[in-house]
């Protein structure tokens, strides 16, 4: 069906998201709003040896920046934070495996930002 | 008026993709899609007239100068203003209150004045006001918005002595008509604020398309709207400015073509429109405004054009309304007899995916909060889809776009088993 604009795995992130709970006791902890679409993100993580141990995720808004959110986390726990802070629009694009117009590419890199910001906060 | 054929005299909407599935163009509020003769007139400018305007005195020049104010006159007549002189090509709707702004308002009003607007203005005819009221401590006072009728009730009672400046919108970019149809409610409000001092401004720029404007008729200080919503080009629009303030009103650019004298300390303005012109205007443009403003003129009657988008509204509301968990946001029975656009949403479905998922499928609409934040929050929205129609719609467009829809809110309301955290954040 030409309705069916979304892959299998993008809609079942959406369906059952992972990683969809608080962490106990986090790191940090941020939450960001795509003003324009109302899109927000919150998400937690706890950081040991500068490795991502634990994160957990929640927000409202569209089936991309919340199924983003599922399949980041789910990518990045066991990674460095230098590895967060490395990943790139492209990877984003590689991940969710979609051509994304400039509008909807906001609603898809939510997460990665709120993700980055976190890990930024950590260094201070 | 004849849909067909006025269709086929826009290249985009006859023009085939690969997979020959036509366009259908249900997005006219955020720009008109342009007839052939508007986007000859922009190559034909180019090829044959080019050159610069109130400057060469070859014939070149003069001819460029002759055909680019004929257009200021096309626009007099076209909103009924008296004066050529009173019109002032912008960048459009945007720059022109942007303009009133800076160079009438701010030298106007101080501490303690009121600014009226609605609560139902783009973000075009709020942040300007904003930005006024910072700077001279004025005040802006806000129409209040009837939440069930999307109307509004009695709004000559935020007309106060306090009152320096009334700037509203025509037609709601969201809502689509605010005012009672035949405007008696709007020109009643012009009336008292002009009756306690205060200067008018109108956002033409959702009504210009849809609407017969009347200078004289609405008497408003000051109107704007954007060519490209009535199917001209980008880049070009028009600032009505009432002759008796071309004085009070100061030159939002200074340069060249708009003085009289100028020595190296200082300069004298020549008088209106040059005075508001600096620069190289955008004449191509301007030109393809004018092929907007003939086409209009020779094409479309505003009461057909008016019946042909209500019928269309119509049709679309009934279609909405067989689809479960539809909330459509205006006054639809006003939509249903006048209207040119719906907006509307969907429990368990974002208008961001819909649209995407109807964008494959090359029908365009709009997703997002319109560029009126305030409003959309105010009514409990996020965000929101709308349809807007122009000349060259059609009832099976509309037909296709309901079904098409239908199976996209099909698609996305499955369930989604996410757990809200923090507490505040409610899914």
């Amino acid at each position: 069906m030409s309705a069916m604009l979304y892959q299998e795995e993008l809609m079942d992130h959406y369906k059952y998201p992972r990683n969809n709970k608080p962490v106990q006791n986090p790191d940090f902890s941020v939450d960001e709003l795509n003003p324009s679409c109302g899109d927000r993100i919150v998400i937690e993580g706890k950081v040991a040896d500068n490795v991502i141990s634990d994160l957990g995720f929640s927000g409202k808004g569209c089936v991309i920046s919340q199924a983003t959110a599922s399949m980041l986390t789910e990518h990045c726990i066991g990674k460095t934070a230098e590895d967060v802070m490395n990943l790139t629009k492209s990877d984003i694009i590689a991940m969710i495996g979609l051509e994304l117009g400039p509008t909807r590419l906001k609603c898809a890199l939510l997460s990665l930002q709120v993700l980055q910001h976190g890990v930024l906060a950590l260094k201070k | 008026m004849d849909v067909i054929k006025i269709r086929k005299d826009f290249p985009l909407l006859s023009e085939k993709s690969d997979n020959q599935q036509p366009l259908i163009y249900l997005d006219t509020s955020s720009t008109a899609q342009k007839p052939a003769v508007v986007i000859d007139t922009l190559a034909r400018f180019y090829t044959s007239i080019n050159a610069n305007v109130h400057r060469g005195l070859y014939e070149l020049g003069e001819g460029a100068t002759t055909q680019y104010e004929a257009v200021r006159e096309k626009v007099a007549h076209f909103i009924n203003a008296q004066h050529a002189d009173e019109i002032i090509f912008t960048k459009g709707t945007t720059e022109g209150i942007n303009f009133i702004a800076a160079c009438w308002a701010e030298q106007h009003l101080k501490a303690g004045d009121e600014i009226v607007l609605t609560q139902a203005e783009h973000h075009a005819n709020l942040l300007p006001w904003q930005r006024v009221a910072q700077k001279t401590g004025a005040k802006l006072v806000f129409i209040q918005l009837d939440k069930e009728t999307f109307t509004f009730k009695n709004p000559e009672q935020f007309i106060t002595s306090k009152t320096k400046l009334l700037a509203v919108t025509y037609s709601s970019n969201v809502l689509g008509d605010v005012w009672d149809h035949n405007r008696q409610q709007l020109e009643n409000l012009v009336a008292r604020a002009h009756a306690v001092g205060a200067r008018v401004l109108i956002d033409a720029a959702q009504a210009v398309m849809h609407r017969k404007l009347d200078i004289q008729h609405l008497n408003p200080d000051f109107l704007v709207f954007s060519g490209h919503k009535m199917m001209g080009p980008t880049g070009v629009g028009v600032l009505y400015i009432k002759k008796m303030l071309h004085d009070a009103v100061q030159p939002y650019q200074t340069g060249g073509s708009m003085v009289h004298f100028v020595s190296f300390e200082k300069a004298t303005w020549a008088p209106s429109p040059q005075k508001f012109e600096a620069g190289t205007p955008p004449i191509a443009a301007v030109l393809g405004l004018g092929a907007a403003i003939d086409y209009i003129n020779q094409k479309i009657n505003f009461e057909q054009l008016q019946k042909h988008e209500a019928r269309l509204c119509s049709v679309l509301i009934d279609g909405l309304e067989k689809i479960e968990g539809v909330r459509i946001v205006g006054n639809k029975l006003w939509a249903r007899h006048h209207g040119h656009l719906i907006s509307f949403m969907f429990d368990g479905a974002h208008p961001h995916d819909i649209a995407s998922i109807l964008g494959v499928q090359r029908i365009a609409v709009r997703a997002g909060h319109h560029c009126a934040q305030p409003l959309v929050h105010m009514l409990g929205i996020d965000s929101l889809l709308r349809v807007s129609f122009g000349v060259y719609n059609t009832i099976e467009e509309v037909e296709i776009f309901i079904k098409a829809l239908a199976q996209a809110v099909t698609v996305l309301r499955t369930t989604c088993n996410m757990q809200a955290f923090p507490q505040s954040l409610e899914l």
